[in-house]
């Protein structure tokens, strides 16, 4: 039902909010709507429009960009080159614009996201240097720039739009209303979830078989698509582009304070955002304070980091009313008072209460928790499987073979840090169903091995393959289609998903990819089957370690593993904790999923595991039955006698 | 000769930037604060020197005695409260670019959006150079004690990083929080003190900038990108790498400019941080080093 209406909103809404905003400019005269206020509201569609262009790639994504001016002036540039120099039709130059924007956005995305040691802040600084160097190189060549600037002229338009600022408001609505619907769409589909799970945690969305560089660049090139033709109308706006105007630091400023201010986990924050801080611009020139409007907006960014990270969306949905009511109040006493200037400051002052209103200490009430728990309009499962079977893969008709066919065959691995060798000439092979053991001191290699099977390590030497495909030198992604999944030691759920969604998203990306609606129904199945059905809507901080470490698996088996392997999963549990553990683990074998349990607690692996692997210092010390291999004078010396030693 | 006299003022100019960068990479190697302020601090101290030296027509460097201990506390009061509020990596880059448009919008409105220079009375050192005889070399004297001070402070910092108890502390610091907090190091003082000895390099960079070239607040979003070059080529947090990183970056912008021309100066420096970032994420000296 919601998803239904959810999709009529995206298909319905958006055009009508174009028509009912274009009627202010179309039925300017009859109604009596000022072209001043008309000019305002461009500004805001521009604002909107570029705020909306960073937050698709920084607010879903995480990595924050500081580079949003360079979008612009390479927008403006094209359009006051082509067109104000040379003539050539305005809307061809909208195209050129898109083009060279996403070439630019592609060539910095193609080399910051290449970047195997990248961090969120490097990206920043990357993208902060950027502008920089585009505004020099415009200042410098004459070709371009040359450092007089370009004059812009009014392009044709049909006369019965009325004035200039008609038009001009028009092409920024239809741009502006183009954005939003994208961020809208974007935040609604695959995409969307791909972007969230990189800004959550990125590797291990790439370990579930998310293609994240892919994603990446698609959400830089949407970004950079969106600013450039924004930036080309913005060009017609001042009507005299130069460098200064262009290619500064008040854009990414701006951008940044509209949609962290707005709220950058959702399409509508950067909306609110555009509108409150031009608003507040626009007042604060108007009384004279022109100079000070960039120290009250550096301001505004600092202290809402502080106090309101998540932005303004959010806490409005938490308390809609009283913050209405508020906005009400003012605006209405200050026109029935006429006091404190016209109606943009009551506008003004009205918003501003309800920000204040919003953004207010103390408890938000039970709302906030649905608020956050939805977080979007994100549409709800349709269909609802309320039998809980016990067995998570969909092969579940066939029994489960043992050792039959190997699924996993190692030759001769080893994995060399600089002089240390880490893995050095490992042969092992796993067979399907089986349940393995990988146990070994400290620094024995265990954990290089399992980043080696799970691809995030490359081996230095030998081949890896997981059912007959090689996977050296493939992307983590790949190598989960191949039927690799695994867990972490520290679990690393995605915070803003709840825990059925966190399953929903390794299904979606998993080596059948599916629907939301279906996938949130098939992890419904994956979540009963660990024991968390209990917790399906709960947020991951609201887990326990113990229910961290079921979520993991539940994810995990989301991928529809061929191999699983779970990395130290019951370190730091209570023993009631672990039995419940195994009995899991065992239910997967079962299942017919093979496993390796890479574990400290002897015990433990003994009592599950149907062969054993010792590793030591890189090599392999011993294979085989467990009690043969725990009876390995070799086994004991190395294992049990470091341990002792520890 | 016209590419050594180049390279070579472009390594004393690099000393300046080494200047500029220490402070930035030590903060963010050690407290994990990415403090884009920084660049408003040397800016102020920049404005600061200026100030002082023409209403009391003292010599530039002796304002060093006011602009450094006030830097200091600046410095330290703004790690102070980042403290406070417990601030990850990525929101420290958001907050202080808010705040550092403050201080720019701050001094801009202050002291006006036009260049300024300290008149030749009383910045004797602007006009003077010194040469080098035989080699028909000749060097601006501000360039040379832009070197000077680079190496004597950023060299001292070093050594006090390596010998005393406080550096050894921070050291530790900077490689477990954790550990060294449970080994009895104070974070908080330490981090005020550390945060304090970048804002008093600011001090003494805005000093050598204000000596040498006229001021315009605009100035302090240019160094970005120069300053965040050596900041990454020389490891974040690595303070000889820092150096050698500035006069490397020095070196190379001058002779880029001299060779082919000013327009390519920062395509060089940008295509230069990708590459360092592509072969050697660590920065191009650090080996382990304080971090």
């Amino acid at each position: 039902m919601r998803a239904a209406l959810s999709r009529r909103r995206g298909l319905w809404g958006f055009p009508l909010a174009f028509v009912a905003l274009a009627m202010l400019s179309l039925y300017r005269e009859t109604i009596g709507f000022p072209v001043f206020y008309l000019t305002l509201l461009t500004t805001i569609l521009f604002w909107t429009a570029q705020s909306t262009s960073w937050n698709i790639l920084s607010g879903y994504s995480g990595y924050f960009s500081f580079g949003q001016a360079a979008f612009v002036g390479v927008g403006a540039y094209t359009t006051a080159v082509l067109y104000g120099r040379h003539q050539v039709d305005f809307y061809v130059t909208l195209g050129c614009s898109a083009v060279l924007c996403a070439v630019l956005a592609l060539f910095v995305g193609g080399l910051a996201f290449r970047l195997r040691s990248l961090r969120g802040e490097i990206f920043a600084l990357l993208t902060l240097a950027v502008p920089f160097i585009l505004g020099a190189l415009a200042q410098l060549n004459s070709a371009i720039d040359g450092g007089q600037g370009i004059i812009v002229t009014v392009p044709p338009f049909p006369s019965q739009l009325g004035l200039f600022q008609d038009y001009l408001y028009l092409i920024s609505l239809a741009v502006a209303v183009g954005a939003v619907w994208a961020a809208y769409a974007i935040q609604h589909s695959r995409f969307g979830w791909a972007l969230s799970a990189i800004r959550d945690a990125e590797d291990v969305a790439e370990g579930l078989g998310v293609a994240t560089f892919r994603y990446k660049m698609l959400a830089i090139m949407v970004s950079g698509v969106i600013g450039g033709v924004s930036g080309s109308i913005f060009a017609l706006q001042i009507g005299f582009v130069a460098v200064t105007s262009v290619f500064n630091l008040t854009v990414p400023l701006f951008v940044i304070v509209m949609s962290v201010l707005g709220g950058r986990a959702h399409w509508l924050g950067p909306v609110l955002g555009a509108g409150l801080v031009t608003l507040l611009q626009d007042r604060l020139t108007a009384s004279g304070l022109a100079d000070w409007r960039l120290v009250v907006l550096g301001g505004v960014l600092a202290v809402l980091v502080v106090i309101a990270p998540e932005g303004l969306y959010v806490r409005l949905r938490a308390r809609p009313w009283p913050a209405l009511a508020a906005f009400a109040v003012i605006v209405v006493g200050l026109r029935l008072a006429n006091a404190f200037g016209g109606p943009l400051d009551w506008i003004l002052y009205g918003a501003l209460a309800a920000v204040v209103i919003a953004v207010l200490p103390g408890r938000l009430g039970r709302k906030t928790g649905t608020a956050r728990a939805e977080r979007t309009d994100r549409p709800e499962p349709t269909e609802r499987k309320a039998a809980v079977p016990d067995r998570p893969s969909p092969d579940d008709d066939e029994p489960a073979p043992t050792g039959a066919e190997v699924l996993v065959e190692c030759e001769d691995v080893a994995r060399y840090f600089g002089g240390v060798r880490a893995l050095d000439g490992v042969t092992l092979r796993i067979g399907s169903g089986e349940l393995v053991g990988l146990v070994g001191p400290n620094g024995s290699g265990k954990t290089t091995m399992v980043s080696l099977l799970a691809g995030t390590l490359r081996p230095t030497r030998g081949t890896i393959r997981v059912a007959g495909r090689d996977i050296a030198g493939l992307p983590p992604h790949r190598v989960a289609h191949a039927g690799v999944a695994r867990t972490y030691q520290i679990p690393r759920p995605f915070g803003s998903m709840t825990v059925r969604d966190n399953v929903a998203m390794a299904i979606m990306f998993g080596r059948e990819p599916r629907s939301l609606p279906r996938a949130r129904a098939a992890a419904e199945r994956h979540i009963g089957f660990v024991g968390l059905g209990h917790l399906a809507d709960a947020r991951p901080d609201a887990l326990n370690l113990h229910q961290r470490q079921l979520l993991e698996m539940a994810r995990a088996l989301g991928t529809n593993p061929k191999v699983l392997f779970l990395d130290e999963a019951l370190a730091g549990l209570t023993p009631a904790e672990i039995d419940n553990a195994v009995e899991v683990v065992r239910r997967i074998q079962r299942g017919g999923t093979s496993i390796v349990i890479v574990e400290h607690l002897l015990r433990v692996v003994n009592q599950l595991a149907t062969r054993i692997v010792v590793l030591d210092k890189g090599t392999l010390l011993a294979d085989g039955e467990p009690r043969t291999v725990m009876r390995d004078p070799a086994v004991v010396q190395a294992y049990l006698g470091k341990r002792a030693h520890a | 000769m016209d590419t050594l006299q180049a390279g070579l003022s472009g390594v004393l100019v690099g000393g300046l930037y080494a200047l500029m960068a220490a402070g930035l990479s030590i903060t963010w190697g050690v407290l994990r604060i990415i403090n884009l302020i920084h660049f408003g601090l040397i800016l102020l101290g920049a404005y600061l020197t200026f100030q002082i030296a023409s209403s009391w027509n003292v010599d530039p460097m002796l304002t060093l005695v006011i602009t450094m201990p006030a830097l200091f506390v600046l410095g330290a009061l703004v790690q102070w409260t980042f403290d406070r509020l417990a601030i990850s990596e990525l929101s420290s880059l958001l907050l202080s670019f808010g705040l550092l448009i403050v201080i720019v919008q701050g001094i801009s409105n202050l002291w006006s959006a036009d260049f300024r220079q300290m008149s030749a009375e009383v910045n004797p050192y602007a006009t003077r150079s010194v040469s080098l005889g035989g080699l028909d070399l000749v060097f601006p004297l501000p360039t040379l004690l832009a070197f000077g001070l680079a190496v004597v402070l950023i060299g001292g910092a070093h050594v006090a990083l390596r010998r005393t108890f406080t550096g050894r502390a921070l050291r530790a610091f900077a490689q477990d929080r954790a550990i060294a907090a449970a080994f009895g190091i104070d974070h908080r003082r330490i981090g005020v003190l550390l945060a304090g000895a970048a804002g008093a390099t600011a001090a003494a960079a805005g000093m050598l900038f204000a000596m040498s070239t006229a001021l315009t607040p605009a100035t302090a979003f240019e160094w970005f990108g120069t300053v965040f070059a050596v900041v990454i080529l020389g490891g974040i947090g690595h303070l000889l790498g820092t150096l050698v990183a500035g006069l490397l970056v020095g070196a190379l912008g001058a002779v880029v400019t001299v060779l082919i021309s000013a327009a390519a100066e920062p395509f060089v420096l940008f295509s230069t941080i990708v590459l360092v970032l592509l072969l050697r994420p660590q920065g191009l000296f650090a080996h382990g080093g304080t971090r």
